[in-house]
């Protein structure tokens, strides 16, 4: 159906109502097909006959609305919850009236673990190939606080802590307790771990959880997550205890720890190793001036001993005797003529004389 | 100072007099530098308090005091 413009002298203009029609006159010639992406806002009311939903890209939050049917959509008795991955099949859909764009949908399907490994497994490549996964930063050996990320559930928790404590004492600790389950646990840890970086001292983070399903640990492989742990300004330890599959957040960490005291090794040092090192030194402090006078004391004895070989005591002892005329040493024949007066003195005392011939 | 520093110039002042390179006098108030370095270090591992703070309580003290 042709839209009509309103003629005005050369411009042709068009009424909203034709205007909005004509698009979604086009529109309703795009092809039906899947689109896939993540639930929020999911909005169900028994009186409403349409269900409601915001479709979202998890790695660059594009959105999309999309209604359909209440009849078809608890026929498919999927439970939906927010922040479930899905596939939609459906169609593109302007509605003239308020030129509302959205996508009816005619079937939703949930993620498989199969849809789920492989949109992993192109995440993993895509991170990657960005050098997400490459750096790796050394981690402080003396954290002045140490941050730790970590669920609700006692178990996982106390073990690290305990870890920690029972290793070094004197640790400072921030715990952040929040989800590490479920759709919105991936959001939660992200600002979890932004509000610990934001804390003067804290030199490390911990983000720990007990082991879990494939599912359960979704939200460790969630890309916001893995870039955020991957940007952290500080270097970040990765405790997630799993099976087979590592959850990408264990890649772009800067460590990763497979059980609680793996992790407490990481972080912080061992005190009983540092008294142990600190009283070593300790001993070597107390005995280093014994040590050095001993030194000083080999060096004295030496240098005296060197002394006394140069002196002329020694050379006298040998039975030399040196001659002196007028004071001056007399080395050569030629130093004296006949009848001069000398003195030659001895090992022991010495004696005047006069020169009877020279040689 | 940290413990780290401080653990640090402890070991070097102990090299310094174990190689004999200070010369007496300097010696004695290496060793007493030495001696005091040690005693911090071992405050830090004795006395200093670990702490285990949430937080939630720490956000609170980061969150700008509500006009009154």
């Amino acid at each position: 159906m042709k839209v009509e413009a309103i003629e005005y002298g050369d411009r042709k203009v068009f009424s909203v109502g034709a205007f909005n029609r004509g698009v979604a006159e086009w529109l309703s010639r795009l092809p039906t097909l899947w689109v896939e992406g993540e639930v929020t806002e999911l909005r169900r009311q028994e009186r409403w006959a349409t269900v409601f939903l915001t479709l979202k890209d998890p790695s660059d939050g594009a959105c999309l609305s999309v209604s359909m049917p209440r009849a078809q959509f608890d026929a498919l008795r999927l439970e939906l919850a927010d922040g479930e991955r899905v596939h939609v099949y459906g169609r593109p859909e302007l509605f003239a009236a308020r030129g509302d764009f959205r996508f009816r949908a005619l079937s939703i399907e949930r993620f498989g673990l199969g849809d789920h490994l492989a949109a992993l497994e192109r995440l993993k490549q895509k991170l990657a190939h960005e050098g997400v996964f490459d750096r790796k930063r050394p981690l402080p050996r003396f954290p002045r606080r140490v941050g730790l990320v970590t669920g609700n559930d006692a178990a996982a928790k106390r073990d690290v802590l305990t870890a920690i404590t029972t290793r070094f004492p004197p640790a400072r600790i921030v715990v952040a307790e929040t989800y590490v389950q479920g759709p919105r646990a991936a959001g939660a840890i992200v600002d979890a771990i932004g509000a610990l970086c934001e804390i003067p001292d804290v030199d490390v983070i911990i983000v720990a959880r007990g082991g879990g399903s494939f599912e359960d640990l979704l939200p460790f492989s969630d890309e916001r997550l893995v870039r955020a742990v991957a940007g952290c300004q500080v270097p970040i330890v990765s405790a997630v205890g799993h099976e087979q599959d590592t959850p990408l957040s264990d890649l772009a960490a800067d460590a990763r720890a497979s059980t609680p005291s793996v992790a407490a090794r990481l972080v912080v040092p061992d005190a009983d190793e540092l008294r142990k090192r600190l009283e070593q030194t300790r001993q070597r402090l107390h005995h280093a001036p014994l040590l050095m006078l001993e030194r000083k004391r080999a060096a004295l004895e030496s240098a005296h001993g060197r002394l006394r070989a140069l002196s002329p005591r020694a050379t006298l002892d040998r039975g030399y005797a040196i001659v002196r005329r007028e004071g001056a040493i007399v080395r050569s024949g030629g130093d004296v003529g006949t009848g001069a007066r000398v003195d030659v003195e001895l090992a022991e005392g010495g004696f005047g004389a006069t020169v009877e011939e020279t040689r | 100072m940290t413990f780290e520093e401080a653990q640090k110039e402890l070991e070097a002042v102990v090299r310094k007099l174990e190689t004999g390179q200070a010369d007496l006098d300097e010696a004695l108030t290496l060793w007493q530098q030495g001696d005091e370095l040690y005693r911090f270090c071992l405050g830090r591992l004795d006395s200093a308090q670990g702490k285990i703070e949430d937080l939630a309580s720490k956000v609170d003290s980061l969150r700008p005091a509500e006009p009154a």
